[in-house]
């Protein structure tokens, strides 16, 4: 992989991992079409892509700095205490029960999982499942918003009906939490399906966007973190590898902050409607080899 | 949920599960691994979060004296 090969898949990798259209399956089917020469099996493809996570999760962390500060705080006055009485404490056990679930799903069928579905066409069909995934959530939404007889007012005053995150109940966390298994199916993603998930439980857009980037923030920084050493095996080009992964958390910041903005008042349908043409393109792109 | 024995079960957990951390951290335990030689901190790691957890759900349990 040349810098130039590395920087585009550090942007693309920061730029989709927190918007709901699978980074992993960018990463598999783009270098495909690409017709890129480089393996995804080579021994420095891993470490490189755990440096552009650690990118990613660099950014979330910097994003809500002042909210890990005080989930951290909340997470060890809580679990000394044996209660929970703020807001922060209740988010900080909320995202614990969360995290559990997906950490135990990808420590034992993480690697096995990927290694099977880790095709450029399989890749694109779920990519197409992701987008339909994304509407159901939506119109399971909508069906909500006419329950509570809301589909007459202005978009921003429907989200305000719904709950903000710390009001979910751990059952729901747990749920999410597990959801993320799926996004080990390269086409399925990460944030889709957490954010769709949170939306399920009765969560505003906006809040359901920040579950999901708050959740994938220790997942994603202790999986990098595990695979550290890595990156110091023999032949990885280090400097490379660290623009990459700056650019990485650059793009993953600027999403992050769309979307927070975006989801005020926008919905997911879009994003299911790029996936499924873009899972359609793809298809069609690989078959007749263009 | 607040007894005594589910907090000191959930306590017990704790234990077992720091135990499994050690043994996957030290080589000693090859369960579930993608190879079947040396430590595996992923596996070591989770199961010492997974102890965390279960001591934090203990002091949860427990029934607290007002």
């Amino acid at each position: 992989m040349n810098l130039a090969q590395a920087l585009f898949m550090g942007l693309l990798q920061g730029a989709t991992e927190l918007f709901p259209v699978s980074s992993l399956g960018h990463s598999v089917i783009i270098p495909s079409l690409l017709h890129w020469s480089f393996k995804q099996s080579d021994p420095t493809f891993v470490p490189f892509l755990v440096l552009l996570h650690l990118g990613t999760a660099g950014a979330l962390l910097v994003l809500y700095r002042s909210q890990w500060i005080e989930i951290s705080r909340g997470f060890f006055t809580a679990a000394v205490r044996g209660s929970i009485t703020t807001p922060a404490e209740r988010l900080a056990m909320l995202l614990l029960t969360g995290t559990i679930p997906a950490a135990i799903l990808g420590v034992f069928f993480e690697t096995r999982i990927k290694s099977l579905f880790a095709s450029a066409y399989v890749a694109a069909g779920f990519l197409v499942v992701n987008g339909v995934l994304l509407f159901a959530f939506e119109q399971l939404r909508r069906r909500a918003e006419r329950r509570a007889a809301l589909d007459t007012k202005p978009r921003e005053e429907q989200e305000l009906s719904f709950a903000q995150a710390e009001r979910i109940s751990f059952f729901a966390a747990a749920v999410i939490g597990a959801c993320q298994a799926l996004a080990f199916l390269p086409g399925i993603s990460r944030s889709g399906v957490t954010i769709g998930g949170g939306l399920l439980a009765g969560l505003r857009h906006q809040e359901a966007a920040r579950f999901s980037f708050l959740l994938a923030t220790p997942t994603i920084l202790g999986a990098g973190i595990v695979e550290v050493p890595q990156l110091f095996s023999t032949g990885v080009p280090l400097g490379e590898y660290l623009a990459a992964a700056v650019l990485s958390g650059l793009a993953a910041y600027a999403s992050a902050r769309f979307l927070l903005r975006y989801f005020r008042s926008g919905r997911l349908d879009p994003y299911g409607w790029y996936c499924v043409a873009a899972g359609v393109a793809s298809l069609a792109l690989l078959h007749f080899s263009l | 949920m607040k007894s005594s024995p589910f907090a000191i079960g959930l306590a017990v957990l704790g234990v077992v599960f720091l135990i499994v951390a050690a043994l996957y951290a030290l080589g000693v335990l090859q369960l579930f691994a993608s190879t079947s030689s040396g430590p595996h901190f992923k596996h070591a790691i989770l199961f010492a979060v997974l102890a965390v957890a279960s001591f934090v759900a203990a002091n949860f349990a427990r029934p607290k004296t007002a």
